[in-house]
């Protein structure tokens, strides 16, 4: 019984600090965008008040589809949370999970697809039918990259990935394959959906795509699922590539910078075309992260 | 005894053709007794490995043996046909009132239940060779009496394209039987290892020919899709979920009880794996390509979902080709798993079409508030396709994958990887098209499919989370065919499966998920209750709304995708296979001219020209 408490105070443990850490990131990269096209900017905390302004909201639903998507999308994320290791913090570990994570995450964006589609809103479904298509540009390189990485450390769990980068920090895949990381944190840019490839969001084009019929407590859980994606995303950056961390304060650091690269970065480049994106993934990052598995497999 | 499985529905299928002009309903109702009969029979068979049966023909001094038997590889498929084919039959008692041809459907419907039964337990060429022509002869039949224009010139390709291969199937196994004096499996696995390695070859290529056509591998899949197309609804998914698999059925005759693999042993090779099996497994890897690139331009769903089964067989052959223990049984796993799925889906299509009448998807729209429970086995079923956990078809596909990183086949895995990430593309288009989005007016009054339509769907939705959740019972059967046919067995238990670098535990996948969709609903179901608003009530940037049909984004789904494609696809291989014919006819038809043009004379010429060297050859020998 108390091992059953125990586990669920660490389920709720998790969640809250990562919803509460993405949020805090999404405040951070609000006021970099800001400062870089020299505004202001909203407060660091304004996400924690949209959020809490959202679930107080009355809202609008187009049928049951609409309330089973935005919970697959919350769910789907929080489970893939427990599977990744938060600086000494990982709930399960499975051996298999590199690969499963990508897939779990799947079941969120499939969740959030099918809710926002069953608004009924043409709009979101073509920012669905972009999403679907730059997912299938930016999965590839990355599962080129975690093949090649299975490969040379014969695990495929993100905990044995990290610990086969211990000891100097020459060791962190970053510097052991830094085209590899280069092509990581392309992919990374992409599949936050940060500017060269906002094509599925494009707010002044298609009404902000998929979240375009979201009010009240949707839109609030909506921000939750991404505030939980970008930890998922960034941690596993930091634990491939950064060689993940002894505590959770330093591992926090990491995936600090990384997000802030990535904002900065995001915010230089005009929007893609989907097929220009499609094609600039396919070109560049996966010409590259086949060439790095070449030279790992051979 | 063994033949009793093969002759009760053959014969069944003549009783349930007359009864079917008296009942519409009387055909399905017999399909459904008869294959409930050869699966609770069938469950009596498992663990009897040693059954056999033989007859003897004595035809102009040569003794011909008709051998069948049981091993553990025929009873899965026998078992997987049997169970396929209750569900289809059920679903087909109400879904067939109005259909023309129910009866003929039931006849051959039968008939093809029993000759791929006797496929399956034969043990020599000839009884394979007969059952095989009856059920391509049987299939031939059934998908041309779909309804579309089309279906008869997509039945002609099939049949065409089957009895080529067919007949070369012949020639070889003759060859081979000259040689041996016998038909039988065993004799001519043993010939062929002792044989030249060049001449062996060529004959296993030969004889895996008729196989590769009916598991749709590139560059002989071009009959798949409008075959699976225009078939009846009720018959694509036996066509696709089983009749494929019995292609596949036959390559693993010809790579392991022929000793395929044990002949090319010794050839050049590519990262420990002989370069003709590299070659199986790089045409697996583009069929995947090309099954899923088309599976994404299509319109028509049923075709959709036809390219879909070409692009996941591309898997199958991969993993058998590769012929490690992890790619074997991961081969095995995605069959089963496929034929779960794949059934899953066309049934859904099938009970849309039935109350549609359409297979354009941009005909329909929002009929998920109208057949619940399709849409309810259809996303099951997709979810299981795209390889998302906690479903059977992630399972399947991470064995794969693990097969692929272990030996580093770097290209087949980027293969494997495009068809998995693509293929939430191509199943969320009929997702999002058909079930999803406005509800077109003249589907208002549109009702849920009834019972007898829905219980197929639902024991298949139960099915696709109990193997996910239990990957354990299939590797049961999986382990006892990999001991049969002499590969390493892999580790497993009821719940979990190990592989290369990493093992699986679907039940703490299962566990992990539901507690994360628990946290989801908590926070949902506490906040504020929201107001249900119809679907044309949704922000459309100030437009004036008038009608559904205008507000509903279907048709070209994927465009900025399929122009990437488009140059690939207007090459299209139907196009070259259509040419040839027409230079074979032109030539034909020249050589007509020149040599009967008419004359009578000539004729007879020719007749005692034949007699003669006829004559003469015979004299020679």
């Amino acid at each position: 019984m108390i091992d059953i408490i125990y586990r669920i105070g660490h389920f709720v443990l998790i969640t809250v600090f990562s919803m509460a850490l993405g949020l805090l990131f999404m405040g951070i990269a609000r006021k970099i965008v800001a400062r870089i096209q020299k505004r202001y900017g909203p407060p660091v905390y304004q996400p924690y008040l949209d959020v809490l302004k959202l679930f107080g909201k009355d809202a609008i639903t187009h049928g049951f589809i609409f309330d089973f998507g935005a919970i697959m999308a919350l769910g789907g994320v929080i489970a893939t949370l427990f599977f990744i290791p938060l600086g000494s913090w990982q709930l399960y570990s499975m051996e298999g999970t590199v690969i499963l994570v990508i897939y779990l995450l799947a079941i969120a964006s499939l969740g959030m697809a099918m809710g926002t589609v069953g608004s009924g809103n043409p709009q979101a479904s073509v920012g669905i039918s972009r999403a679907l298509m730059q997912m299938l540009g930016y999965e590839l390189p990355y599962l080129v990259i975690l093949f090649a990485l299975i490969y040379r450390y014969q695990t495929s769990s993100v905990w044995g990935l990290m610990q086969a980068q211990a000891g100097s920090f020459l060791n962190w895949n970053l510097f052991a394959y830094p085209l590899m990381a280069a092509v990581a944190f392309v992919v990374l840019i992409g599949m936050m959906g940060k500017k060269p490839f906002d094509s599925m969001i494009a707010p002044s084009e298609i009404g902000s795509g998929p979240v375009v019929e979201s009010g009240g407590k949707y839109l609030g859980m909506l921000l939750l699922q991404k505030s939980i994606t970008i930890i998922i995303e960034l941690a596993l950056f930091v634990n491939l590539f950064l060689g993940g961390a002894e505590n959770i304060l330093i591992f926090t650091f990491k995936m600090l910078i990384v997000w802030v690269l990535a904002t900065m970065f995001g915010s230089l480049f005009p929007r893609f075309r989907i097929e220009d994106g499609i094609k600039f993934f396919w070109k560049w990052p996966l010409g590259i992260a086949i060439l790095q598995a070449l030279y790992i497999i051979i | 005894m063994l033949t009793n499985y093969i002759f009760i529905p053959i014969a069944a299928a003549f009783i349930a053709y007359i009864l079917n002009k008296r009942n519409r309903k009387a055909g399905a109702v017999i399909t459904a007794l008869v294959s409930a009969y050869l699966l609770l029979s069938l469950t009596a068979l498992y663990g009897r490995w040693d059954i056999t049966q033989s007859f003897n023909l004595s035809l102009m001094g040569y003794k011909i043996d008709f051998l069948l038997a049981v091993n553990p590889l025929s009873w899965l498929f026998a078992v997987m046909t049997a169970a396929i084919s209750i569900l289809i039959a059920l679903f087909s008692i109400n879904s067939q009132e109005n259909f023309k041809f129910s009866s003929v459907f039931n006849l051959n419907f039968l008939i093809i239940i029993g000759s791929m039964i006797g496929i399956v337990f034969a043990r020599d060429f000839l009884t394979l060779f007969i059952f095989w022509e009856l059920m391509t002869w049987t299939s031939f039949y059934l998908i041309s009496a779909g309804k579309k224009k089309m279906a008869g010139k997509a039945a002609y390709r099939y049949i065409i394209l089957s009895a080529g291969a067919a007949y070369a199937f012949l020639m070889a196994s003759i060859f081979i039987f000259q040689q041996t004096g016998s038909f039988a499996f065993d004799s001519a696995a043993e010939f062929l290892v002792a044989n030249s390695p060049a001449q062996s070859i060529m004959l296993l290529l030969v004889i895996s020919l008729p196989f590769i056509v009916k598991a749709g591998i590139f560059p002989l899949h071009i009959w798949v899709k409008d075959a699976h197309g225009n078939a009846p609804k009720e018959f694509s998914p036996f066509l696709s979920g089983m009749m494929l698999k019995i292609g596949i059925y036959g390559m693993i005759v010809v790579f392991y009880q022929l000793s395929f693999f044990k002949i090319i042993e010794n050839t050049i090779a590519y990262r420990g794996l002989p370069l003709l099996s590299y070659l199986f497994a790089l045409l697996g890897a583009v069929t995947i390509i090309t099954g899923t690139i088309l599976a994404i331009r299509q319109e028509d769903m049923k075709k959709l979902v036809a390219y879909s089964s070409i692009s996941q067989m591309g898997y199958i052959i991969i993993g058998i080709a590769i012929a490690t223990p992890l790619g074997f049984s991961g081969s095995m796993l995605h069959l089963m798993n496929h034929l779960i799925f794949k059934s899953t889906i066309f049934l859904a299509l099938a009970a849309v079409i039935y109350r549609t009448g359409t297979t354009k998807m941009y005909e329909m729209g929002g009929l998920i508030f109208r057949m619940p429970l399709t849409f309810a086995a259809y996303l099951t079923a997709i979810i299981a396709l795209a390889g998302i956990p906690p479903t059977n078809g992630f399972i399947s596909k991470w064995v794969i994958y693990q097969a692929l990183i272990e030996k580093g086949y770097l290209f087949l895995a980027i293969a494997a990887f495009f068809g998995s990430i693509a293929s939430f593309m191509y199943v969320f288009k009929p997702l999002s098209t058909v079930f999803l989005g406005q509800l077109k007016p003249q589907h208002q009054n549109i009702k849920e499919v009834p019972l007898l339509m829905k219980i197929p769907m639902l024991i298949l939705i139960l099915v696709i989370v109990l193997f996910g959740v239990f990957p354990g019972i299939q590797m049961n059967i999986i382990n006892q065919i990999s001991g049969y046919l002499g590969i390493e067995t892999v580790n497993y238990t009821l719940y979990s499966i190990q592989g290369a670098n990493g093992a699986w535990n679907s039940l703490l996948i299962f566990n992990i998920f539901s507690a994360g969709f628990i946290i989801a609903l908590l926070l949902f179901s506490f906040a504020k209750k929201s107001k249900l608003v119809g679907l044309l009530d949704t922000y459309s940037s100030g437009e004036y709304i008038t009608d559904a049909e205008s507000y509903h984004y279907a048709y070209q789904y994927y465009r900025p995708f399929d122009r990437l494609f488009d140059n690939l696809a207007a090459k299209s291989l139907t196009d070259f296979y259509e040419t040839l014919t027409k230079n074979l006819v032109r030539s034909g038809e020249g050589l007509r001219r020149a040599l009967a043009a008419g004359k009578l004379q000539n004729y007879a010429l020719y007749s005692v020209l034949l007699f003669v060297i006829l004559a003469a050859v015979g004299w020679i020998i």
